[in-house]
């Protein structure tokens, strides 16, 4: 099949997915049973604030209409209004959005070197005991739970040994210096626990590819081992890889805020926690939406990327 | 059942394990200490796991207090120990549920591949494209102050994420057997679909649901520990260990092993359990099986 086709093929059922999931969010929040309202409010319900809610959120409409309202609203670029400080939401969002992007793309940039070395490592020592004990220690990394890995970190780098700050709020204004330094202790948690889970299927993927005829040839044509890791495998190794850190994406989001939370990071996760607490009904719509078209996109872009490397996948 | 019986069963048991992998194995062992533990926990803890004023607040190890004490004077250990079966039970009930719905939609869907399918299919490719810690804290979220803090809610909130995540599983696995001449013929007899997900596929595809089951389940108590953590647990004084680390936080600096204590206990629990689904997973000849998303 053409490439382009199967690329917009995939582009149509991403955004199918994505008019899913706002019909899932809008449901789970504002069509439970019982009244939207009074769940909103929870114990401080009084005739009147109820009164003035549901006005604010049009439950005298059907939620089919109410839907399409909303729906209508944020395809024209319109995330609706906060109802706790009665600001725009995109206004509150945008500073909190590009805080965490500057997280993510630190631990991002962390992610690669902290997949690589290790997986390269393991693969070239296959069998032998600095294998078995990266895995273990892969293992470990693994199973402990990003908020505990967090709090080690701190325990570690701020108690013991000084050299990180507790809180990671970064004011308005900081140097370069200020701010790489506020971020380390985060953009690392994130980082162990991303390529933790990375590590693994890479060193697998780099075994399986070293181990064919391609590599054999390679090989008997006299390069060293470390250049035909490096000019044969790694490329072939790094598709399902590419794959598995667009599905890491959903476990980075999540990271994102028990790692923010922590570390009082003023990003869209800590932001995410606050609004879920006080029921900013919009503002948990819009950042929940935006939270699953990232992870769409991800895994959209991961996709294509795969059909552009793999020339079998364009024939089927 | 006769002496016989039991011991071929026995000799049946003991040859699994020496053929296993060292990690099933091991993983083994530490899944029934915790088990153990959270069978006997309660019983053995030295103090109550509300009892305040144990001890000065704060405190670091001692032989009274092996893992200190926490702002209100508890003792952490005792606190362990008690919380060791409400994290059990809610990480593998929850698994328990989502498994149980998300294997019966998959094989069923896998079966009729009709508009059923595809509404399912649908269904199942959105929740999982929100990322499942913000699904879990919006659910949470979303059925209000009654339900919140209630052990139900946490069981259905790790069912909803594990649901669709196991039905594309159990969907996919059964796409393979339906091809088979046993599906025909049970079909030709004119069993109703139910019947032949339930007697024909699900026998068929235990394998790959095991695997899915375990791993799932290992990730279950880092989930209900998250959520804990955040506030969107259960409610204090219960002593669930994520709820814990995250009380014990603010305290990390002079007491550190208030949270270091429940932390181990968390990831040692975790380790067993990946430990396992790793060793069942080769011994069933799949080494593609760690996908935590």
């Amino acid at each position: 099949m053409d490439v382009a086709l199967l690329i917009a093929r995939r582009v149509v059922t991403s955004l199918a997915t994505l008019l899913m999931v706002s019909a899932i969010i809008f449901a789970m929040v504002e069509l439970l049973p019982g009244d939207a309202a009074s769940r909103i409010l929870g114990r401080e319900a009084t005739p009147e604030n109820l009164q003035v809610l549901r006005e604010r959120l049009h439950l005298d409409r059907p939620a089919l209409v109410r839907y399409g309202i909303w729906l209508g609203d944020i395809v024209q670029g319109d995330l609706g209004t906060s109802l706790i400080n009665g600001r725009p939401v995109a206004e509150v969002l945008e500073p909190r959005i590009t805080n965490t992007l500057q997280l993510s793309l630190y631990a991002l940039l962390l992610y690669l070197p902290m997949t690589l070395i290790p997986a390269i490592v393991q693969a070239l020592r296959r069998g032998k005991p600095t294998d078995h004990g990266l895995s273990v220690l892969n293992l470990m990394l693994l199973s402990i739970p990003d908020f505990l890995l967090a709090a080690i970190f701190l325990i570690v780098f701020v108690v013991w040994i000084p050299i990180f700050p507790a809180k990671s709020s970064v004011p308005q204004g900081a140097s370069m210096l200020e701010l790489i330094r506020a971020l380390t202790l985060p953009a690392c948690t994130i980082a162990v626990a991303m390529a933790a889970y990375a590590v693994r299927m890479l060193r697998d993927n780099l075994i399986e590819v070293l181990e064919s005829d391609y590599v054999r040839m390679a090989e008997l044509k006299g390069l060293t081992r470390l250049q035909v890791l490096i000019m044969h495998a790694l490329p072939n190794a790094l598709v399902p890889t590419l794959n598995v850190t667009a599905l890491n994406l959903a476990y980075l989001i999540g990271s994102v805020v028990v790692v923010e939370r922590l570390f009082a990071f003023p990003g869209f996760g800590s932001l995410l926690v606050d609004a879920l607490q006080l029921r900013d009904v919009p503002m948990v719509e819009a950042m929940v939406l935006i939270a699953s078209a990232v992870y769409i996109a991800a895994n959209l872009l991961a996709d294509i990327g795969t059909i552009l490397l793999n020339p079998r996948l364009r024939r089927a | 059942m006769s002496n016989r019986d039991l011991g071929s069963i026995a000799r049946g048991i003991a040859g699994h394990w020496h053929g296993a992998p060292g990690s099933y194995r091991v993983g083994a062992i530490i899944m029934l200490l915790h088990f153990l533990l959270g069978l006997f926990g309660p019983l053995l803890a030295p103090y109550g796991y509300a009892a305040m004023g144990t001890s000065l607040p704060m405190e670091g190890f001692s032989w009274r207090h092996v893992l200190g004490t926490d702002a209100l004077g508890r003792d952490v250990l005792s606190r362990v120990m008690y919380g060791a079966p409400t994290v059990l039970t809610l990480a593998f009930s929850g698994t328990a549920l989502g498994f149980a719905i998300g294997t019966s939609l998959g094989l069923l869907c896998g079966y009729l591949q009709n508009w059923f399918d595809e509404l399912v299919q649908r269904l199942c490719e959105a929740l999982i494209s929100i990322p499942f810690l913000v699904l879990a804290l919006m659910a949470i979220s979303a059925v209000g102050p009654e339900l919140a803090g209630k052990p139900i809610l946490i069981v259905l909130v790790v069912a909803l994420v594990y649901a669709p995540r196991t039905a594309r599983l159990a969907r996919s696995a059964a796409l393979e057997i339906v091809t088979r001449d046993f599906v025909t013929a049970a079909k030709l007899r004119g069993d109703p679909a139910w019947r032949v997900a339930w007697q024909e596929l699900l026998p068929n595809a235990t394998g790959p649901l095991f695997v899915e089951f375990s791993l799932r389940a290992g990730y279950a108590p880092v989930l209900v520990g998250a959520l804990g953590f955040l506030g969107f647990g259960l409610h204090p004084p219960t002593p669930e260990w994520g709820l814990m680390i995250s009380e014990n936080r603010s305290l990390m600096f002079v007491a550190p092993l208030s949270v270091l204590g429940p932390g181990a206990f968390l990831a040692s629990l975790v380790v067993g359990l990946n430990l396992f689904t790793e060793g069942l997973a080769r011994m069933l000849g799949r080494s593609d099986v760690v996908v935590r998303a």
